[in-house]
């Protein structure tokens, strides 16, 4: 098994607006965390390639783009799934990241859940923290993330 | 943001986030869990506002079913729809009725609950809007605060 961190809001609009907007607008709603470096460089700005195998990409201000993860589900409007490893992870290890958008009533249920971040090693990636420091963190984080798309899907 | 939130212990929470949302209408909201499956932490949802599930974490943090059914402290829902159906619907769960849906001096309508590991929830809506007057005389209480 392995750790999960699952948060999830409601959204004002249809599953298909939804599922577009956290995946083409993502550059826009996305907010960097420092504790969640993604490289050791400034923030830059994250896209996703559309479909099946697509790349979840960051590109830096100088032009370098670095590949967060790819594409492993792509079912719209109901189920995104990715993958996440940053920088300063083991060159093996990849988090995933799964994505559900469910209609209830007019508006729309976003979850996101986010497995196996407890198997991130002691080093730069943790900052030291116990594994439930670490998950609550990261919680929260996609708390953030979410109530931005959430304003900007709306 | 500044604000109460409540926090509720049970022997088994992932069967409590299920239950709460079968019964009640609960979102899982958040939820943390170890590499063994095990609950860290969570929060349900309901309109605005959240409450935290947990396990019983320490010696002074027991489910009522722990330690004979008995609450320190109940947890109130408020409701803007149909308080007789939700009833209905926390029944078919498993809820106890401690308290059917009666309307109450001060305009709400409420009933009571016991959720299967005896935790005590109090569910209300309010139908009908009642002075201070109407409802001192009524209770024959003395009220301050009335809104």
């Amino acid at each position: 098994m392995t750790s999960k961190v699952f948060v999830s809001l409601r959204v004002k609009t249809t599953p298909e607006r939804a599922f577009a907007a956290f995946v083409e607008e993502i550059g826009a709603w996305w907010r960097p965390n420092g504790l969640f470096q993604t490289t050791p460089r400034a923030p830059g700005v994250l896209a996703f390639e559309p479909g099946q195998g697509g790349r979840l990409t960051e590109t830096l201000a100088n032009g370098k783009v670095f590949e967060i993860g790819r594409i492993t589900a792509w079912e719209p409007p109901a189920r995104l799934e990715f993958t996440w490893r940053q920088a300063n992870f083991p060159l093996e290890l990849h988090t995933e990241v799964e994505v559900r958008f469910e209609a209830v009533g007019e508006e729309t249920r976003v979850s996101v859940e986010h497995r196996g971040f407890d198997q991130v090693p002691e080093g730069a990636a943790r900052h030291g923290f116990p594994d439930e420091a670490l998950l609550m963190r990261l919680a929260e984080w996609w708390q953030v993330l979410l109530a931005s798309y959430r304003d900007r899907s709306a | 943001m500044a604000g109460f939130r409540s926090a509720l212990f049970y022997q088994d929470p992932k069967a409590a986030l299920k239950w709460l949302e079968e019964a009640f209408g609960f979102e899982l909201s958040m939820l943390l869990e170890d590499a063994e499956g095990n609950l860290a932490h969570s929060q349900m949802s309901f309109g605005d506002d959240y409450v935290m599930i947990g396990q019983e974490w320490s010696a002074d943090h027991k489910s009522p079913k722990s330690v004979g059914g008995k609450n320190t402290q109940t947890v109130s829902i408020q409701l803007d729809g149909d308080i007789d159906a939700h009833c209905e619907r926390a029944r078919r769960a498993g809820a106890e009725i401690v308290a059917e849906p009666e309307t109450q001096f001060y305009g709400d309508r409420t009933y009571r609950c016991r959720d299967p590991e005896g935790h005590i929830w109090t569910v209300s809506q309010t139908v009908k809007t009642v002075s201070r007057e109407e409802a001192e005389a009524a209770s024959g209480l003395k009220i301050t605060g009335w809104i």
